[in-house]
């Protein structure tokens, strides 16, 4: 036992479980060359030490990955809560930090910052017609194309549906307007979906910051910019003025009450008389919608319209006045023979043309009056007919191949190119009223409207005119060769029953023998123009 | 890996006696690997060596070589290994041309070594461990010693 103690290994054997115990795992002890039982508890002991460390090594590589994975968790988790799972842009809360952030840093002496607003115009009728899928292959294209025209420094956002907002750090108003002009250009190129091209334009709003404002009021500017976009004909860019407050309050008004009017029986059919120029004898009339609104009275057309066409309230309005203009049409043809050329003419919305349903609609609905599909005319608005989207184009073809005639309307205020107007769905043309208002004064007015209608002509397409004022018009319209028209010449848009009773009577309008004429002149002219297109 | 398929008298076999029977002979540097006439492989580590993983692995892959396609039992003669690392023992863990191992050691340092592989590390076939004084070779090599 002396022997044992007097070992100085055994001291050193100490030391080790000492070290080893307070958390030295690396602690060894050389065995000696005697390998006695002294040196066996040694190795055995560096041998469990290599154990404990080993175990500890695995424990806290355990632990480090465990760690990790459990920050990345959290990471993912902040991912999802702050970005928009389809297009991985920022989410709306994302969107409103930034803004925080971003006015914080203008307090400190950096420019405000300029919040863009991008609502893709019509994208409800991409949903619709070819369906969610091919929706969200839209909203991705859209989202890569707006990163792709941002600074390093800028955040796209989807806000939700198909509104996507950019901001743009100390943001000078040149750099905000020059990314707003992008971002439109590079939503003008078409997105492929399967084999179909489909446009997804935008209109856009612009709210330039200023100090001390919270990322709410920035998104509600951009958002009442964005509205005026929309209200100014779409695809275009609109800076927030602070008079855009009230015109969005008033919009919002009108589309709540205008679905209630819809059901109310608020409102109802005018119809504009459309004459023979040589002759004055009516060949067909325009279904024109009016609103009588129970506190402001007579609304004009171009109050609701556009808001119909936002809320997607046109549609039903659109379909409403298919119903009656199509029923009043039968209504007439019981009641006393119609002249053989005798259309009535309707209006449609683009928004209506590229939804889905909408031949088969007016299919039934022709037969449902026994209404011949020869006596229709659709008028659709060149902007609308030209936007190239294939859907539109079927149902066109669809329905001038049950006899339908398609008309394009307000003719001269689009972008038609020659070529583009042997292309077009279409059998006649409508020329705009702005074209022919100044024809009889303005002898280079009158050569410019020759060589369209000409070209129309050259086409093989029908032509109409609108807006005839005057007899000096009218003279100037009929030496040019062209044979139809409407206007407060001959007659405004009047009541169902005054369209009864000048059919009835076979009017001639325009007063032939004695210019000026009736009953055209009777009533007053609105200001502005008249036509609602339903 | 080094490999000499002639019988070349190796000293711990020449100090087992066994040395003129051997038939394959593998030596790794502080392994040597060696098949007998009698069916018995042979692995010799030296005096002092530190068993590392890549020492076991080139060990395991020799006898396997060595045995070519055969099972063999294996006499193991660790006497004076200084240390077997923890990896190390997982290749042991590992199935090799062993049939049966017999560990040999001459103290009390290759006992405590030996169990520790034999504990540690689930072996794969029978494997105990022998004093050289006792009768492991024979054991190991199918006959009384």
């Amino acid at each position: 036992m002396t022997e044992v103690r007097e070992d100085p290994r055994l001291d050193r054997l100490v030391d080790l479980v000492v070290r080893l115990a307070s958390g030295d795992l690396a602690a060894r002890l050389e065995p000696s060359s005697a390998r006695d039982a002294v040196d066996a508890v040694i190795t055995g002991i560096n041998l469990l030490a290599d154990e404990l460390e080993e175990m500890y090594q695995d424990l806290e590589q355990r632990v480090a990955e465990r760690t990790a994975a459990l920050d990345q968790a959290h990471l993912d988790l902040e991912r999802m809560a702050l970005s928009d799972s389809l297009t991985g842009l920022a989410n709306r809360t994302l969107l409103n930090d930034r803004i925080q952030q971003a006015v914080a840093r203008a307090e400190r002496g950096a420019q405000p910052p300029a919040v863009l607003l991008l609502d893709l115009d019509e994208f409800k009728t991409i949903n619709d017609s070819l369906g969610h899928g091919a929706g969200d292959a839209v909203l991705v294209e859209v989202a890569r194309r707006l990163t792709s025209v941002i600074r390093d420094t800028d955040t796209v956002a989807r806000l939700g549906g198909d509104e996507f907002a950019i901001l743009m750090p100390d943001a000078t108003e040149e750099q905000a307007l020059r990314v707003a002009q992008r971002a439109l250009k590079a939503l003008r190129l078409p997105v492929t979906v399967g084999d179909r091209a489909v446009w997804a334009l935008a209109s856009i709003g612009l709210r330039f910051g200023s100090h001390s404002q919270t990322a709410e009021i920035l998104l509600r500017d951009a958002d009442t910019a964005m509205y005026a976009a929309k209200a100014r004909g779409r695809g275009n860019i609109q800076v927030f003025q602070p008079a855009m407050h009230s015109t969005a309050l008033a919009r919002m008004q009108v589309a709540t009450e205008l679905g209630a009017a819809l059901a109310a029986g608020q409102l109802s059919l005018h119809y504009q008389p459309i004459v023979e120029l040589a002759t004055g004898e009516i060949i067909g009339a325009e279904a024109l919608v009016r609103w009588l609104h129970p506190k402001r009275g007579q609304i004009i057309p171009a109050e609701f319209i556009s808001v119909a066409e936002d809320s997607g309230l046109i549609v039903k309005i659109g379909h409403w006045g298919l119903r009656t203009a199509i029923g009043q049409l039968a209504a007439w043809a019981r009641q006393f023979p119609l002249s053989p050329g005798f259309r009535l003419h309707v209006n449609l919305s683009p928004f209506e043309v590229r939804r889905p349903g909408l031949s088969e609609h007016i299919e039934r609905t022709l037969e449902h009056h026994d209404v011949s599909p020869s006596r229709l005319t659709l008028e659709i608005a060149e902007t609308g007919l030209m936007t190239g989207d294939t859907n539109g184009v079927e149902t066109l073809l669809r329905l001038q191949a049950l006899g339908i005639s398609i008309e394009v309307d307000d003719f001269g205020t689009g972008h038609s190119s020659i070529s583009s107007l042997r292309q077009l769905a279409a059998d006649s043309v409508k020329l705009d009223e702005s074209l022919i208002v100044d024809i009889a004064s303005d002898p280079q007015q009158r050569q410019f409207v020759g060589a369209i209608l000409q070209l129309i002509e050259s086409v093989g397409l029908g032509l109409g005119v609108e807006g005839v004022e005057t007899a000096a018009q009218l003279d100037e319209l009929q030496a040019l060769g062209c044979r139809y028209g409407q206007g407060y010449y001959f007659s405004p848009a009047v009541t169902v029953e005054v369209m009864t009773h000048l059919l009835l009577s076979r009017a001639i309008l325009g007063n032939r023998t004695g210019r000026p004429g009736a009953p055209g002149r009777q009533g007053n002219r609105p200001s502005g123009r008249s036509n609602g297109k339903c | 890996m080094p490999t000499r398929r002639a019988a070349q008298p190796i000293r711990w076999l020449q100090a087992l006696g066994l040395a003129s029977d051997a038939e394959a002979v593998n030596d790794l540097g502080p392994a040597t690997v060696a098949l007998d006439r009698d069916g018995l492989v042979r692995l010799h580590w030296a005096n002092g060596t530190k068993i590392t993983e890549s020492a076991a692995r080139e060990a395991v892959a020799a006898v396997n070589h060595i045995c070519a396609g055969q099972r063999h039992p294996m006499l193991v003669d660790m006497t004076g290994t200084a240390s077997v690392t923890r990896p190390a023992r997982a290749v042991f863990a590992e199935p090799s041309a062993a049939s049966t191992i017999a560990l040999l050691g001459g103290s009390a340092v290759d006992r405590v070594i030996a169990n520790f592989i034999l504990g540690v590390s689930t072996v794969p076939v029978p494997t105990r461990f022998f004093h050289r004084r006792g009768r492991g070779v024979g054991l190991a090599a199918g006959r009384p010693a």
